[in-house]
């Protein structure tokens, strides 16, 4: 089909010289189905003038082919993933009128750009490391690692930092998107049969993103997942046991690359873990516990 | 996710970003090119290709098939555009004369000499790239949404509201220009 047919010929072609040339174009583009191509090339191989203007066309197209193309940085490609991402979390907030203020999601449109990083196999993780990923665990079965030798704490604290890594990298750090501690909460309860106190603090720069399971030597356990300026949190966590050491007092530690916080409240061991800054981590921390102790019953085991 | 309330709501804007990832995400590096044809500047069609995909995921539940670059095309050209508006007022100007440039006489008909197809396709790619920026901007557009873009005369011409023809006819005319120039031809008086 040409798509520019004025006083067809024999072999369907314009007569005009003008138009004739624009099936020479559209002859290199590719538009022309086989039937016009073949009477292209004909009228072609009787008029020299038509083969010269094709064999200059080509030649240009050729030119033009060759151009340097823009190249994607890994940064801008982040940037725009992060569009679908975080307008993902901002949505969520609309419907849930329990959440801090959608404007500070708004406003967190373009700084959220590392997280979309994991969408893509070739961006390395550490430029993600604007993020901080509190993760606190609640670890049921893991009084084994919790009260017995040393380095049965450091294997945790591993396990904990392989857990926040990987979150990094897949499609989305939490199973459970919600900013509100009463979807989060049934919702690991239903789950997992427990859940820990899961305070929304985005009045305090912490916004609660969701939760996930993290498995962590044999044991489910819930993460809660925060999000701190255009920094991500993670927190990790498990039901103490009666065997259970009391850590009243939080523990820094380091992990794979991370810095973590290791504390415990009544029934619950937190691992907080982070590659924040560790004044940031620390001030997380107070303001969770804070948080807990101003509303204890959120913090109840199942 | 069983019952949750919001489980819906979390699958669909999944899928959303699901398909923003498949549709947009793949044809970054052609909304970059048009992006930097039309506003002429590497460091603005970052922004404007971020503009356009915010308006993208903004729209992508309306997105129906077809060919996803020329759908994401559309909207980085409609961004490049109020970009240049908004930051260069004086630069779109251009647009008003589009009547005009479509009148434009063709060319004179060269000498069938090919020599000419050599030195245009010897020609570097600095002189390629100054010669499709010194285009007016519907031929520039047209040329770049073709041979760059790699987008059908069809979808151009959606793309552009303009018949078909209008898009040979634009298309015709910058490559004459382009081969004119890069040619050695003289410039048609």
């Amino acid at each position: 089909m040409s798509p520019h047919e004025t006083s067809p010929r024999e072999d369907g072609l314009p007569q005009d010289p003008q138009d004739m040339k624009l099936m020479i174009h559209a002859l290199v583009d590719g538009e022309l189905d086989a039937a016009a191509a073949l009477a292209v090339e004909r009228r072609m191989a009787a008029d020299p003038e038509l083969a010269a203007e094709h064999a200059r066309l080509v030649a240009l197209r050729g030119a033009v082919a060759n151009l340097p193309r823009p190249s994607v940085s890994d940064d801008f490609l982040a940037r725009i993933a992060a569009i679908a991402e975080v307008k993902d979390a901002g949505d969520t907030v609309a419907v849930q009128p329990a959440t801090a203020e959608p404007q500070q999601q708004q406003g967190n449109v373009i700084a959220m750009r590392p997280r979309a990083a994991r969408w893509f196999n070739s961006f390395d993780w550490r430029q993600m490391a604007a993020s901080i990923a509190l993760t606190a665990v609640l670890a049921s079965g893991a009084t084994q690692w919790l009260t017995t030798a040393d380095n049965g704490s450091d294997s945790f604290a591993v396990a904990v930092a392989n857990g926040h890594r990987r979150s990094l990298l897949a499609a989305t750090p939490v199973d459970i998107v919600s900013s509100d501690r009463h979807t989060v909460k049934p919702w690991l309860d239903g789950r997992i049969g427990v859940s820990p106190a899961a305070p929304d603090m985005a009045k305090d720069g912490y916004a609660l993103l969701g939760g996930r399971v993290e498995v962590i030597g044999d044991r489910p356990m819930p993460a809660l997942v925060y999000r701190h300026h255009e920094h991500l949190i993670t927190l990790v966590a498990a039901p103490r046991q009666n065997e259970a050491k009391s850590m009243p007092v939080a523990d820094d530690l380091s992990a794979g690359g991370f810095l973590l916080v290791h504390w415990t409240d009544d029934a619950f061991s937190y691992w907080a873990i982070s590659d924040a800054e560790r004044p940031a981590l620390d001030d997380f921390v107070a303001r969770f516990r804070a948080a807990i102790i101003a509303n204890p019953a959120a913090g109840s085991p199942g | 996710m069983a019952g949750a309330p919001d489980g819906g709501t979390v699958l669909s804007e999944k899928m959303l970003a699901t398909r923003f990832a498949e549709v947009v995400l793949p044809h970054l590096g052609d909304a970059l090119s048009l992006a930097r044809w039309l506003t002429v500047n590497q460091a603005d069609a970052e922004d404007v290709v971020q503009e356009a995909c915010l308006k993208a995921y903004a729209g992508i539940a309306g997105f129906a098939g077809g060919n996803p670059r020329a759908w994401l095309l559309t909207i980085v050209r409609n961004a490049s555009y109020t970009w240049m508006a908004r930051n260069r007022p004086r630069s779109v100007v251009a647009v008003g004369d589009l009547a005009d440039l479509d009148d434009v006489s063709p060319p004179p008909d060269s000498d069938a000499d090919s020599p000419e197809a050599a030195l245009i396709a010897k020609a570097n790619s600095a002189a390629v790239e100054a010669a499709i920026a010194r285009l007016p901007q519907a031929f520039r557009e047209t040329v770049v949404l073709r041979d760059i873009n790699g987008l059908s005369y069809r979808e151009i011409a959606a793309m552009l509201g303009v018949p078909q023809g209008t898009v040979m006819s634009r298309l015709a005319r910058a490559r004459g220009l382009l081969m004119t120039e890069l040619g050695g031809r003289h410039e048609p008086a």
